[in-house]
């Protein structure tokens, strides 16, 4: 339910072995111990969970820094949901009165999802107080009014696959959509793309605004869970953890959507993923491209995921992969963060930055969208892109 | 402390200095949290020497007490701040300065994460063995300060063996250059040996002089599954007396293999008592050579089972589980404490049975892993529960444990320092007239007492829970 109460004895399992400093972004960035998820576990016992100490402006900055990667709960060495944690944190704090940070944001987020802030992000970020030049262009038509319904490949259905489309892809990337259906229907896949999807919720989660996560999650599941599918993908790494690791837990063990919820998430898988794991059925074409991968850090929820790109775009011939010095380091995106935290943001950019520059590579790929917009927006040298417009492009699609 | 801040404020700029009670949070307590916490009343985060050093002649001038802190992953107690004062993080002094392939050294600064550095080596065939379990976040300079080491220590030894030189301020402000590049010396006392492993105690250490070796070719892991503790015991002093070095030989129980076995498949059989995990490295034909030696041994003395893992990656599984394995018991107890003891290799077998009397005599539960191949063993009394009588019981587990390491003709820390959690222990190994030396040393380099004071000996038999 990722309420606060539940984690009152999974905190003291914290072991303090500093761990989780070796991934923690912010952390990383700052160099100071105010900012690793060993002491935002702290702040948080000490605040918001037993009211030891006030709930200061000071503790929730710390709290607020937390891009909600997930890089210090894969890492951790006991194994503790550092991030559920900090957003039934956040969620705890909203009920106490969070600032009017956290009102605009999550009203947006419930009105029109990522998108909604995205699309707005200029007006937003001066109502919070915060100047960004940085902020996607949204795409002239949406994914979504331009695809939907059901897509068969031409010959023989070998697959038939249900297709969530996330905010990123649906109002800013609607390339990376034509890319999946388009390889998907060439590997013989019927593609299904129900109307009536809605934001997963992640965005609103992160705010701790359990109450619209839990909105969104139920429109969604209910769309998907009767649909006759043999797969459901996603092209967004960040969704695809939404469903397989959050959603659950925005409910009661015993609601009655859990059922629906599992029926939905046991085929849930990333889109590259789900390829590489089905395996190509018709060979790509060549492609002379160098690309260094980025690895999206919500990667935990598939072992899999973070391979698939390598594996599927290892059989295109002549594409050469040139691996990033540290491929799993976050750019500083992070949802909406790149926004509510644009100092933070960029100084977690700028190693992600050098990294990309020292590598002699033509495109930077990951299955993140935000990823791929707060990275292309620096990155003016080479392209920026899903890996499934690669393997669309192999194709001749 | 009036007006400390303000006056760090006027040294370094404000982002480097953290006063509020959010952020001393942090810095309040090393790995061994279940301690007591010691909130400081400013940390100070310099980029360079200099700011070090201008930190420091303040802190001379007005004596205000400096405790120097890497990543905090200390397992003594050893960078909280006893009586308060500034707590000194030099995470951001991390600079890989040089790394001379020719000479096979380095020059690093003392924030530089150790996996770090160890990474840049690898690609240039270079190898820097110490290999404390925290290396993935403690710093070269806390690992200096403590003498660290690991699973490598029966081979290459420990962090000590690898300094040649150091920067270091004094606590008057004051920049010194002991030993340097070279990799031998005999001029003088031996000021950076004196360094390493004094706990912050004497000086900050800035900057470290780092002998390196070229990288193995070749190794390979095996693991042996014994049938009990003492089995294990002995195949390890088998192994030492015949001459065998393997990298390292680590020796776990069940209970660590029940919480490391979901890193590796197919898991090891939960039916053994003991377990070794060995590594041997050098060329090729060497490491065949040795592990078939060390295969041998291991059944002639009756091994359960003993698996062979020849795919590097395969065995990396098995080697970060084993770095996991002391945070990951800490899950399935309210409470796991750690302790250091290192017995001559021969002793082990003694050692591994003290212990269980001592846990059946004394109604606690001590598990047993550590670095078997060097002698050095981490005793770790397990706690269900938290109450005063079992703490009682454990304190009493303890010194008996700290003792019969002693009388075995071991020492009371083989690698994680003394701090303040063993400080009680260390009129048992050293006498006083060692100790009395010491301090005279610590009075010389420290005349005012506010280098990480109340560290190493108990001041006062102060209160060190
Ligand atoms: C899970 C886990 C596993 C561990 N495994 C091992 C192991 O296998 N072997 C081992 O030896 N240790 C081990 N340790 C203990 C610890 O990691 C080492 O002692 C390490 O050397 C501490 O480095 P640090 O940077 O964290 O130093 P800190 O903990 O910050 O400080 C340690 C001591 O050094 C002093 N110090 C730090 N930096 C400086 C400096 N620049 N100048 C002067 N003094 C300084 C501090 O004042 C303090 O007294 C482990 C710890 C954990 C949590
Ligand atoms: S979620 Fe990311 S930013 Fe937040 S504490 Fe964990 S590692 Fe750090
Ligand atoms: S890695 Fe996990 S157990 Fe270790 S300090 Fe961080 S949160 Fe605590």
């Amino acid at each position: 339910m990722l309420r606060l109460e539940e984690y009152e004895n999974i905190i003291e399992k914290c072991s303090h072995c500093s761990y989780c400093q070796s991934t923690c972004p912010s952390f990383l960035a700052e160099q100071s111990e105010a900012f690793v998820a060993k002491n935002r576990l702290l702040l948080i016992r000490e605040t918001v969970m037993h009211d030891r100490m006030p709930y200061s402006s000071r503790a929730q900055e710390i709290l607020d820094y937390c891009l909600l990667c997930t890089n210090c709960t894969q890492t951790c060495s006991s194994k503790l949901p550092i991030d559920d944690i900090i957003i039934a944190a956040r969620s705890k704090a909203r009920q106490k009165g969070g600032g009017i940070k956290q009102f605009v944001m999550s009203k947006m987020l419930t009105q029109r999802g990522l998108a909604g802030v995205l699309g707005k992000a200029g007006s937003i970020a001066q109502k919070i107080g915060v100047a960004t030049k940085e902020i996607p262009q949204l795409a002239g038509r949406s994914f979504d009014k331009m695809y939907s319904g059901t897509y068969s490949p031409a010959g023989e259905v070998k697959k038939r696959v249900a297709y969530f489309v996330g905010c990123g892809t649906n109002f800013i990337f609607p390339d990376t959509g034509e890319a999946v259906v388009k390889v998907l229907n060439h590997n013989g896949m019927e593609v299904i793309i129900p109307p009536g999807q809605v934001c997963c919720g992640i965005p609103s989660l992160g705010e701790g605004d359990l109450e619209s996560a839990r909105a969104m999650v139920e429109t969604n599941i209910k769309l998907f869970a009767g649909l006759k599918v043999d797969a459901i993908v996603t092209d967004c790494t960040s969704c695809g953890m939404m469903f397989k690791e959050k959603a659950a837990r925005c409910f009661a063990d015993d609601d009655p959507l859990q059922e629906q919820i599992v029926a939905v998430t046991s085929k849930m898988w990333e889109v590259t993923d789900y390829l590489q794991n089905e395996g190509l059925t018709i060979q790509p074409g060549k492609l002379d491209i160098k690309w260094s991968y980025h690895v999206p850090c919500h990667r935990g929820w598939s072992p899999t995921v973070k391979d698939a790109p390598r594996k599927l775009l290892g059989q295109i011939p002549e594409a050469e992969l040139r691996e990033l010095e540290h491929p799993e380091l976050c750019c500083g995106g992070a949802g909406t963060y790149f926004m509510s935290h644009r100092e933070q943001a960029e100084k977690i950019r700028e190693q992600r930055l050098e990294e990309i520059n020292n590598t002699k590579a033509n495109a930077v790929l990951t299955q993140c969208p935000v990823c791929r917009f707060y990275i292309g927006f620096k990155v003016k040298d080479r392209e920026v892109t899903h890996p499934i417009t690669i393997l669309a492009r192999a194709y001749g699609l | 402390m009036q007006g400390l801040i303000k006056d760090l404020n006027g040294l370094l700029s404000p982002a480097q200095v953290l006063s509020q009670p959010e952020e001393m949070l942090a810095y309040a307590n090393d790995a061994t949290h279940y301690f007591k916490s010691r909130i400081p009343d400013a940390v100070v985060l310099p980029h360079t020497t200099d700011e070090v050093s201008k930190v420091m002649q303040y802190a001379f001038t007005k004596e205000i007490p400096v405790t120097p802190r890497g990543a905090g992953s200390g397992l003594a107690g050893g960078c909280t701040p006893v009586n308060g004062g500034i707590v000194m993080d030099l995470k951001r002094l991390n600079h890989i300065q040089e790394v001379d392939r020719n000479n096979m050294t380095a020059r690093v600064e003392a924030g530089v994460v150790l996996k770090r550095f160890q990474d840049q080596l690898e690609p240039l065939k270079l190898f820097y063995p110490p290999d404390p379990q925290s290396a993935s976040v403690c710093t070269i300079g806390g690992n200096v300060a403590t003498r660290a080491g690991g699973p490598r220590g029966v081979k290459y030894g420990t962090t000590g063996n690898y300094v040649t030189g150091l920067e270091v301020v004094l606590p008057d402000g004051s920049i010194i250059n002991p030993g340097g590049k070279f990799v031998k010396q005999s001029v003088g006392y031996d000021i950076t040996r004196l360094m390493t492993g004094s706990e912050g105690t004497l000086g900050v250490i800035t900057g470290v002089n780092l002998r390196l070796l070229p990288l193995p070719e070749a190794n390979r892991t095996i693991v042996v599954v014994c049938e009990t503790l003492e089995q294990a015991a002995e195949i390890v002093a088998e192994i030492i007396a015949r001459g065998a070095i393997p990298g390292m030989i680590e020796f776990l129980i069940k209970l660590a293999i029940t919480v490391m076995n979901n890193f590796f498949s197919p898991p090891l059989p939960t039916d053994g008592e003991g377990y070794l995990f060995m590594y041997f490295d050098g060329t090729e034909s060497q490491v065949e050579y040795e592990a078939k030696v060390v295969t041998g041994i291991c059944h002639d003395m009756k091994a359960k089972e003993v698996r062979r893992i020849d795919d590097p990656k395969a065995a990396q599984a098995y080697w970060t589980a084993r770095a996991n394995v002391y945070p990951l018991i800490q899950t399935i107890f309210q409470r796991a404490t750690t302790e250091d003891i290192t017995v001559p290799r021969n002793k082990l077998p003694d050692l591994v049975r003290t212990v269980q009397t001592i846990a059946a005599e004394e109604g606690v539960m001590i598990g047993l892993a550590g670095h078997a191949g060097d002698g050095n063993m981490h005793p770790s009394v397990l706690f269900s529960q938290v109450t005063p009588e079992i703490l009682a019981k454990a304190e009493v587990a303890i010194d008996r444990l700290t003792r019969a390491g002693l009388e075995l003709g071991g020492t009371i820390s083989g690698e994680h320092g003394i701090g303040i959690h063993k400080a009680k222990y260390l009129a048992w190994e050293l006498g006083d007239i060692q100790i009395e030396l010491m301090k005279r040393i610590k009075q010389a380099f420290d005349p005012k007492n506010i280098m990480n004071p109340g560290k190493i000996w108990m001041e006062g038999g102060g209160d060190h829970a």
